[in-house]
């Protein structure tokens, strides 16, 4: 189970499902100058440049994944717009050729004799911040739900599709838990769906990151999250230790109460997969100018 | 009377097979395989398959392995993948690319290589190796295993296999990995060169004794290599990888 190759003839799946309630326009608790939505857009943004890079083949994008980023808050639907708008799931090479824009900066490399050079370096965008409305969790998740049933249907067969469910709040339109269960239930010839739940807090409270047991959990409703949270496969065990994130066998795809640094642990780790060198080993000579 | 003299020259009997991952085209194939039969030098490379231009970087490294003449040091090596590596990134600069391989072409291309150089004037008949990575050599004597380099066993593959880099910059690490040996061959030997995949499958079965590996140093020409690695990849026995195999035979050849 889950060490299907993804190929282009067995692309697997990738839905990003981001909570765009309200609250993600606060900020993180004693980081009063970043907001939820911002930092979240970012990372999502990181993420899509990444996976586009990897399925990079000299001049080529190779469709070796197929991805949703879907929104939720005042209404629940696809955050991508421009070319790629109204279309629920696009191949990679698609991401790659309709950003909305992208930027130039400048990156400080390594010049590999002790010194450091500035190269340029470009930063699409395929979405913009949003925080408004309630927290419809359950309808979002049958909103994943559908685009995993109909994907699923041409896709039997390969590595899975992996749900990265990113939310600062709870539900405002019921339990997720059914909807989660019946997510976990869905899969193909090499396993079920992944679905991976990372609560952010504005509050001060300690995280909890990749919990094995429901037993330390504070209340409710990270119970409910844990429980809809699948087991971190051992590719993703393997990526988790790579990033110096305590993940054991049998922990579960879920962080409660995380912190920024949690978000893009869990956008590496949730897009690590099986088969596919990390693009990140490349860039350990680099930092932002 | 006197009998006429009788010389005694090393034959070396070549086999090769380039293949590329299955559903993938010719093309698409990232290994590389180079031979100089007249030098005695013979290379395979294995373009990363993340990395940009990868199939370009890996037929690079190999065809100048073979194409050089001099003796082997690393520090040599080091020279001469810098000089390649900067004609690489040369040929992209006039190139008009898209943001993603722009940002691709920045890290440049990364790639495993094993070279061997024969000396068919020694007797016994010598060689010399450079490696670095899991592209693997095999000296193999009676269908037994008698060395592997740069990895000696299967426990040694992993998906982070050390790479040569296009951009001499990221060259401090992985040179201090490269490995080179020597040694002698007898009438019979058979030195393999091979990508990972083919290297691990067949470290795997000498490690385990598994006759398949007499039926692969068996085979007698190179539509018997390719059809043998078909029926092993179409039974799952083999990782679905690009395969670049060279395997020489050393014959006495009298005349």
């Amino acid at each position: 189970m889950y060490s299907a190759q993804i190929t282009r003839a067995n692309p697997t799946c990738i839905i990003l499902l981001i909570d765009q309630s309200g609250s993600m326009g606060d900020p993180f608790s004693g980081d009063s100058a970043r907001k939820k939505a911002d930092f979240v857009a970012e990372v999502v943004n990181h993420t899509l440049h990444d996976l586009v890079i990897r399925c990079t083949k000299t001049e080529e994008v190779r469709n070796y994944y197929h991805v949703s980023v879907i929104g939720y808050g005042r209404s629940v639907g696809s955050c991508f717009s421009g070319e790629l708008g109204g279309r629920p799931i696009v191949p990679i090479a698609h991401v790659a050729d309709y950003p909305l824009q992208v930027k130039s900066s400048y990156k400080r490399v390594s010049d590999g004799a002790g010194g450091w050079v500035e190269i340029p370096v470009r930063y699409p965008v395929w979405i913009h911040p949003t925080a408004d409305g309630k927290t419809p969790m359950c309808e979002a998740l049958t909103r994943v739900q559908e685009i995993l049933r109909g994907w699923l249907l041409e896709h039997p067969r390969g590595f899975p599709p992996t749900v990265l469910h990113l939310t600062d709040g709870e539900s405002s339109d019921g339990d997720p838990n059914e909807i989660g269960r019946q997510i976990m239930s869905l899969g193909t010839d090499d396993g079920t769906v992944l679905l991976f739940n990372c609560h952010i807090s504005t509050r001060r409270s300690a995280k909890i990151e990749y919990p094995t047991e429901e037993t330390s959990l504070p209340d409710g409703f990270a119970r409910t999250l844990f429980e809809i949270s699948s087991r971190l496969p051992t590719n993703f065990l393997a990526a988790a230790a790579q990033l110096g994130v305590n993940a054991l066998e049998g922990s579960r795809g879920f962080v409660f109460n995380g912190d920024p640094s949690s978000i893009v642990q869990f956008y590496e780790i949730g897009t690590s997969l099986t088969g596919m060198t990390p693009y990140r080993w490349m860039d350990d000579r680099t930092e932002l100018a | 009377m006197s009998s006429a003299k009788q010389s005694t020259t090393w034959d070396l009997q070549l086999r090769q097979l380039l293949l590329p991952k299955l559903g993938h085209e010719a093309a698409e194939c990232e290994d590389a395989i180079a031979i100089d039969k007249q030098a005695s030098r013979f290379a395979v490379a294995d373009g990363a398959t993340e990395s940009f231009d990868a199939r370009n970087w890996a037929e690079r490294l190999a065809q100048h392995w073979v194409q050089r003449k001099s003796t082997l040091t690393v520090e040599e090596f080091r020279d001469w993948v810098a000089t390649e590596g900067r004609e690489l990134h040369d040929s992209w600069n006039s190139l008009t690319l898209s943001w993603y391989s722009e940002e691709k072409a920045r890290y440049g291309s990364f790639a495993t290589l094993v070279g061997v150089e024969l000396d068919l004037n020694t007797e016994p008949l010598s060689w010399q190796a450079i490696a670095l990575g899991d592209a693997c050599l095999l000296q193999c004597r009676n269908k037994t295993l008698l060395k592997s380099l740069p990895l000696s066993g299967s426990e040694g593959f992993n998906s982070g296999p050390v790479l040569v880099a296009s951009d001499s910059s990221l060259h401090e690490n992985s040179m201090k990995s490269v490995v080179t040996d020597s040694g002698t061959c007898q009438n019979g030997d058979v030195l393999l060169l091979m990508s990972d995949a083919a290297s691990l499958w067949c470290l795997q079965r000498f490690e385990s004794g598994d006759l398949d590996v007499d039926a692969f140093l068996s085979v007698k020409s190179d539509e018997e290599l390719q059809e043998f690695f078909d029926t092993e990849r179409m039974a799952g026995r083999i990782r679905n990888d690009d395969l670049a195999i060279v395997r020489i035979e050393i014959k006495w050849s009298k005349s």
